[in-house]
């Protein structure tokens, strides 16, 4: 296994007529690593996810997964063997049992683990001659993941994978993430659970309309992110405190909340010299840096 | 597995169409051969000359419907991403559901007229084999037409139900047009025989239409090539 990025992107761009669903996107993602790509609804993920699997054409910009040009149809086709993928809303043929889906799925595959996919069939409790369009939501999310968990990729593309799972699959889900990543599968997966996203990612990107916002490791964001409340004699300086790091100020009263994404010790500071009575600093949450990102844009 | 695919997703279509058009044809000329004479020879051509005319029918309607389908139905269904996902080429994946659908509409023309042949043999009105031979050539070698037509169609329009509803609308208007302004070349009245029978004995006569059926074999071509050409382009 290369040491070389699984995902690269560069200007990727589709416009939907004056719409832009993704824009300018420039995206490394790493080898051996889980990579959480967040974004509200609409946010550009799915889009994104449908260029590097060849489904839609971007309107600009290139890409590779896995080293072959994600626009190129045979390049495409040659790493969609290695790479297996969950797509949005868990497709799966309505008309096929578990079984037969299996089988189908297992005859594209050389990495197929027969060994796997009997295990977690026998533990997601599948039945294995019931047609798919009479199993359950999570049912079919399950059917979904054990497709893709039965194989032994070099990259794991998972687009909400934890939807419609009741705790026990998701908890059950985050430990086979972890597991393949262990293995050495390089995972990149959207999510609006950022609880989930935070037990098991390394690597976060956020995307909002179109544009990546954030693209850091995620004990990079634990470190450098800071909330600042700050207290003063009087009105809050508000002014002196834009400076470079400093996402969003907000005033209440007597009182200075800064959101910061890197330079605390500079605002902390700032504070000190411009006699602030009171001087809290708190780390951030993957929550709260996703919401104000998101919001400041 | 593809092809495995492709007869799991039609494989209620076709058997829906094959027992009816094979039932029809049984009890059709089971149920007339009981009102003619043996001596009445032409009646019973003409029978099967009427028959032809059904079958056609029916045939046409159920490889319309067997030519629906596909990844961009799948796509009205929200299931494309699946398919999209393997790493096969779309042309491949085309290929295998029109060869399937081929291999299909072959039996659907050759186990009707089969089944004539047994109940006529039976019934003692023995049918002559090259006749059953001139009537299925026709209908497949000219109505493959409409089964490339149908696959066509269900790669240009997206909706569940709108493809086939344009298909059987296409293939009325051609049908009306054809015989109003271009009755040479209706395909229709090439793939029932109307061209080539005899009316006084009902009998297909004179030399198979090769240059016709080759016609209506590269217009099947071609818009099956187009078929290709659209899926590759197309966005999922």
């Amino acid at each position: 296994m290369t040491n070389s990025p699984v995902i690269v992107t560069r200007d990727l761009t589709k416009l939907y007529g004056s719409l832009a669903a993704v824009h300018g996107l420039n995206l490394s993602v790493g080898p051996h690593r889980i990579t959480a790509f967040l974004g509200q609804n609409g946010a550009g993920k799915s889009t994104t996810i449908k260029m590097l699997l060849g489904m839609v054409r971007p309107t600009c910009g290139e890409g590779t997964v896995l080293g072959k040009r994600i626009t190129d149809a045979e390049e495409n086709c040659e790493m969609r063997c290695k790479v297996a993928c969950v797509a949005e809303n868990k497709p799966l043929y309505g008309y096929m049992t578990v079984e037969q889906t299996l089988r189908f799925a297992s005859s594209f595959y050389p990495d197929w683990r027969t060994d796997v996919a009997r295990s977690l069939l026998s533990e997601y409790k599948l039945p294995p001659q019931r047609k798919v369009k009479a199993l359950s939501k999570g049912m079919r999310t399950k059917l979904a993941l054990l497709l893709a968990f039965a194989r032994r990729p070099e990259l794991l593309i998972l687009d909400e994978p934890s939807e419609g799972l009741d705790p026990v699959g998701i908890e059950h889900l985050l430990q086979m993430l972890v597991a393949q990543a262990a293995e050495g599968v390089a995972i990149f997966f959207s999510s609006h659970q950022i609880a989930e996203v935070e037990r098991v990612a390394d690597h976060v990107c956020i995307l909002n309309n179109g544009r990546l916002l954030v693209d850091a490791s995620l004990d990079q964001l634990r470190q450098s992110y800071r909330r600042i409340d700050l207290v003063f004699a009087s009105a809050p300086p508000e002014r002196e405190f834009r400076i470079a790091g400093v996402e969003k100020l907000q005033t209440k009263g007597h009182q200075l909340s800064v959101f910061a994404s890197r330079n605390a010790e500079a605002v902390i500071e700032r504070a000190r010299d411009l006699d602030a009575v009171s001087v809290e600093v708190a780390p951030v949450g993957l929550r709260e840096i996703f919401l104000e990102s998101v919001k400041e844009n | 597995m593809l092809w495995y695919k492709a007869w799991l997703e039609t494989r209620a279509r076709f058997l829906t169409c094959l027992a009816t058009l094979t039932i029809f044809c049984a009890v059709f000329v089971g149920h007339a051969q009981g009102m003619i004479h043996p001596e009445w020879k032409s009646d019973y051509n003409r029978l099967l000359f009427i028959t032809q005319q059904f079958i056609v029918i029916m045939w046409i309607l159920a490889v319309v419907l067997l030519g629906m389908g596909g990844i961009v139905r799948e796509k009205a269904i929200g299931i494309s991403s699946l398919t999209l996902s393997l790493p096969v080429s779309r042309a491949r994946i085309l290929g295998i559901r029109v060869g399937m659908g081929i291999l299909e509409a072959i039996v659907l023309g050759v186990v009707p007229w089969s089944t004539i042949f047994l109940v006529s043999s039976l019934a003692k009105m023995p049918i002559v084999i090259s006749q059953v031979g001139f009537y299925v050539l026709l209908l497949l070698g000219g109505g493959l037409a409409y089964f490339a037509m149908a696959v066509l169609v269900s790669c240009l329009i997206e909706g569940e139900y709108t493809a086939p509803a344009v298909a059987f609308g296409l293939v009325l208007l051609a049908a009306i047009i054809f015989d109003a302004w271009l009755r040479p070349f209706n395909l229709w009245r090439l793939v029932t025989g109307d061209f080539y029978i005899d009316r006084h004995t009902y009998l297909l006569s004179g030399h198979f239409p090769w240059l016709g059926t080759l016609a209506s074999m590269s217009a099947a071509a071609l818009m099956l090539l187009a078929s290709v050409s659209v899926i590759q382009r197309r966005e999922f």
